[in-house]
């Protein structure tokens, strides 16, 4: 048998474990459901960010990380995300909730692959950091444009291709050059490059794949958000 | 992990063998033929160590290896003792070093020439019997000339034009330098009667005394990672020898874009690359000329085919624009090139056809397979797919001709997978899978028996034992085994292992989270230990063929195509692959299983075609204008319909003529994570 799911007749505690188990199957009708019942239960659309969303896609991101879930699974589970963060993002930007973070994302020059580097920021969304998703193909300016208007913390940056990933010492150089660097997190990817490569560039770290990615974001906001 | 890459310890080195790319951590002082079989590379020793055969000659790279993280010098082997110098130079290769007497002080990388390996690369491309048209660009005329009498004051180049333009009608005629130097003697040995060659009917490469018969041509495929060569007879047609090498340019990086780096990063790079190959190719030529009791100098022209960074690298051209967006070509007509421009060591006047590349990253190779093919000439839609590192995809149908690349990456080489390798003996490129037991079987190359007839009891005499146990699992193997674990119920379409399925062949860790199928055990490997696929291997697979589907896929959306009517599978890899498998992975769109041919090197054959038919090449040039190439990464539709293909075969697309193939229950995938808060969905 069956039981059917009454929104109405679950406490706060139960919503939120149930988003994070629909977020998991990549259900967004029933996120937005949650999301809405829970506003108006009048909890802060911070705490059904941290305790329902993100929560919930920490638990996709390890399963990603193991093989357990693969590109489609995870895409669902964004999406779903996504639909819950549409009716969240005003209220949050609204209210005094602390920020995760923003991240300015992008293919480097030369490059037109972009699936995974979406992967990367549909995950870094995921875990509740503001993203700028600037696309492929971008130069130096274009990069320094988007860091101008979007003030981010961290910079990620990723190429599928041997030959356009040099471009990235580019890029970090001309940020060390205009004294920008230091206020960045760099973080670089994409199945080229390794640890020996971004330690070379001076970037702050190589992240193999989208959950290392979210991880190694976290771990660079905590850092500084510590200090 | 970063400080083993970049420094090796007093105890300890890394060392690199090329080409196959294995890597080993070598104790101090070893001898590189015991460390080179240690890690499984074998080199060809006679003499046993005795510095007297000089089979085991190596040569070691020097320089920085950004790839491989190592800095290698000939001074990390220990100094040659005089005999070793001594065979050396005799031998005329007084840079290489014999394996048996060097020994390991330092990272090095070593390639092993091809004459060096003992276990020689199996190279599966032959040349298929196809009947062409002869009407090549090199022919010989016969003519005799008028002779030299005072008071006519006429040269003697003159007189043969005069000659060639009443007996065969040819006007407007040059002729090669070195043929004048020559033309006074050779007109007088036997005469005035002479055989002239002709390129094209307009210039005169060649002038012999009395008349003469042969013609020859090299049609050479240059692939990325096999250089495959056909001398052919130019007047019968016939084949006279076929010569293949791996291309050494290997060495120097795996994949194209490695080799792009290589000439991008290092100011000797291109020359380096270039002379190699233009070295293989001489070496080829030698080689079948040899073969045929001919000379490479008797040949007198060549077709060569090829992608495009090959191309440029052959040509001397840095490939440098084909490395990042926009790639773009140095040339992408075809060319007519004086070989000896080239370096090529063939006829004094032979001439190199290039045939016309399509776009950045689709070459005259791909034109090469059209051309053999004729996909274009077909009733329906057919898509010719060439499978390398990189897919080259042609879809034609009625009026239109579009085409595509489609990054699938090294998997299908054996790349990126755990126990992947390329088509060497050892290499299992056969799997099946009892559906009931779940018991894997497979065939290694180099063996006929399947691996459940093997006999490995060590009592058995060695004819009974098999002569090689499974080292690895090359690119057909691969495609086999995750359809046959798909199709025994192992693996869910979504490409998870299935932690239900209880048999001895699948290892879990403690949580029951991840999982490997051991395809081979223990004691069927040359290692000794499990052959095992990771679910990481898998995934790897799952990307690889999706980007071939759904660019094959974007094409037909492009086209108005709603089904494929016939597949061609070009490159020595599609020869292997088994369509019915490949079509149950969602490799290949749905299409009548009968319809999927196996072509082998059609590059191979197309410049075959091109060297003995003039108008094919006129063709090459017409459709090299013709396609229209489809930037399929930055199609707004390519990410959707790449994930779509990640399933296997396929999340939406219907395969009818799997019909009674696929699996008609699969065995439900329990939920990754367990629901407390069920859904009804």
């Amino acid at each position: 048998m069956i039981e059917e799911i009454n929104l109405k007749e679950m406490n706060d505690e139960e919503i939120l474990e149930l988003m994070q188990e629909d977020l998991y199957d990549g259900y967004q009708e029933e996120i937005i459901e949650e999301v809405r019942e829970l506003l108006n239960r009048e909890m802060t659309a911070y705490d059904i960010l941290t305790n329902g969303l993100v929560a919930g896609m920490d638990i996709v991101g390890v399963d990603f990380r193991d093989g357990i879930l693969f590109v489609p699974e995870v895409l669902m589970s964004a999406k779903a995300m996504k639909g819950g963060m549409k009716i969240l993002r005003p209220l949050l930007a609204e209210s005094d909730a602390p920020k995760q973070g923003t991240v300015v994302i992008g293919t480097v020059k030369g490059d037109i692959h972009d699936i995974g580097k979406n992967l990367v920021a549909m995950m870094l969304e995921g875990a509740g950091f503001e993203v700028i998703n600037i696309g492929i193909n971008n130069d130096v300016d274009s990069y320094l444009e988007a860091i101008e208007e979007h003030q981010p913390d961290i910079l990620g940056m990723s190429a599928l291709l041997t030959t356009t990933m040099p471009y990235m010492r580019t890029v970090i150089n001309t940020l060390k050059d205009q004294g920008l660097r230091n206020d960045l997190n760099v973080l670089v990817g994409g199945a080229p490059l390794n640890d020996a490569f971004a330690e070379d560039i001076e970037a702050d770290a190589y992240c193999r794949d989208a959950a290392v990615a979210v991880d190694t974001a976290k771990k660079f906001m905590k850092i500084k958000q510590g200090s | 992990m970063m400080d083993e890459l970049k420094t090796s310890s007093q105890n300890e080195h890394t060392l690199i063998m090329m080409p196959s790319g294995r890597r080993g951590q070598i104790p101090e002082g070893m001898s590189l033929l015991d460390a080179a079989e240690s890690m499984g590379v074998q080199i060809e020793s006679i003499c046993g160590g005795r510095q007297t055969c000089g089979k085991c000659h190596v040569l070691v790279e020097e320089g920085y290896y950004d790839k491989h993280g190592i800095r290698s010098l000939p001074g990390h082997l220990s100094s040659p003792p005089g005999e070793e110098t001594q065979l050396l130079e005799e031998m005329e290769i007084p840079d290489q070093r014999l394996a048996c007497a060097a020994r390991v002080h330092g990272d090095l990388l070593i390639t092993v020439p091809e004459e060096s390996r003992a276990q020689k690369q199996i190279i599966r491309k032959t040349a298929s019997e196809r009947i062409i048209e002869v009407d090549p660009a090199v022919r010989k005329y016969y003519v005799e000339v008028e002779a030299a009498q005072l008071g006519k004051h006429r040269g003697d180049w003159g007189r043969l034009q005069d000659a060639l333009e009443d007996q065969w009608g040819l006007t407007g005629l040059e002729i090669d330098l070195h043929v004048l130097r020559n033309i006074q003697p050779v007109l007088r040995e036997k005469d005035w009667k002479v055989t002239a060659t002709l390129w094209d009917e307009q210039r005169v490469i060649d002038l012999e005394p009395g008349y003469q018969e042969g013609v020859y041509g090299l049609a050479v495929d240059v692939g990325s990672t096999t250089v495959a060569s056909y001398l052919t007879d130019l007047r019968t047609g016939e084949l006279l020898a076929a010569a293949s090498q791996m291309n050494p340019q290997v060495s120097f990086g795996e994949d194209l874009m490695s080799r792009v780096s290589f000439a991008m990063n290092r100011s000797d790079g291109l020359q380096k690359m270039n002379d190699v190959i233009i070295k293989t190719i001489n070496t080829l030529a030698g080689q079948a000329a040899r073969e045929a009791g001919i000379r490479a100098r008797d040949i007198q022209e060549i077709v060569l085919v090829g992608n495009t960074t090959m191309m440029h690298l052959l040509l001397g051209i840095n490939p440098r624009e084909l490395g990042g967006a926009p790639f773009a070509l140095a040339n992408q007509e075809a060319l007519n090139i004086p070989t000896r421009e080239l370096g090529l060591r063939l006829h004094p006047g032979a001439n190199a056809y290039i045939p016309p590349a399509e776009a950045g990253h689709v070459g005259a190779d791909n034109i090469g397979v059209l051309i053999a093919e004729e996909p274009q000439g077909k009733k329906g839609a057919t898509l010719t797919v060439d499978i390398g590192t990189n897919a080259e995809i042609v879809l034609t149908s009625a009026d239109r001709m579009l085409s595509a690349s489609s990054p699938t990456g090294p998997a299908f080489e054996g790349g990126q997978i755990s126990a992947g390798m390329r088509a060497a003996p050892g290499a299992i490129e056969r799997v099946r899978i009892d559906p009931e037991t779940k018991f894997p079987r497979f065939q290694v190359i180099g063996e006929e028996k399947w691996s459940d007839h093997w006999n490995l009891n060590k009592d058995a005499s060695l004819e009974e034992q098999p002569q090689h146990l499974a080292s690895g699992i090359c690119g057909s193997g691969i495609i086999e085994v995750v359809a046959e674990l798909f199709l025994s119920g192992i693996l869910a379409p979504n490409g998870r292992f299935n932690p239900q399925i209880s048999t001895d062949h699948m290892q879990w860790d403690e949580e029951q989270r991840q999982g490997a199928y051991i395809l081979a055990g223990a004691e069927q490997t040359s290692s000794g230990k499990p052959l095992l696929v990771t679910q990481e291997d898998i995934r790897n697979i799952q990307l690889a063929k999706a980007a071939l589907y759904a660019g094959a896929k974007l094409l037909m959306k492009r086209s108005g195509v709603k089904s494929i009517d016939q597949i061609i599978l070009a490159g020595a890899f599609g020869s292997y692959i088994n369509p019915r498998q490949a079509m149950i992975l969602g490799l290949i769109p749905d299409c009548d299983l009968d319809q999927v041919y196996a072509v082998g090197n059609a590059a191979g054959d197309g410049a075959r075609i091109m060297l003995l038919n003039r108008e094919k090449r006129r063709e090459a040039e017409r459709l090299a204008g013709e396609i229209r190439y489809i930037e399929t990464a930055v199609d707004q539709n390519f990410q959707e319909e790449f994930v779509r293909a990640i399933h296997i075969p396929h999340q939406s697309d219907e395969f009818p003529h799997l019909k009674g193939l696929l699996p008609t229950q699969i065995e439900p995938l329990p939920p990754a994570r367990k629901r407390r808060h069920r859904r009804t969905k």
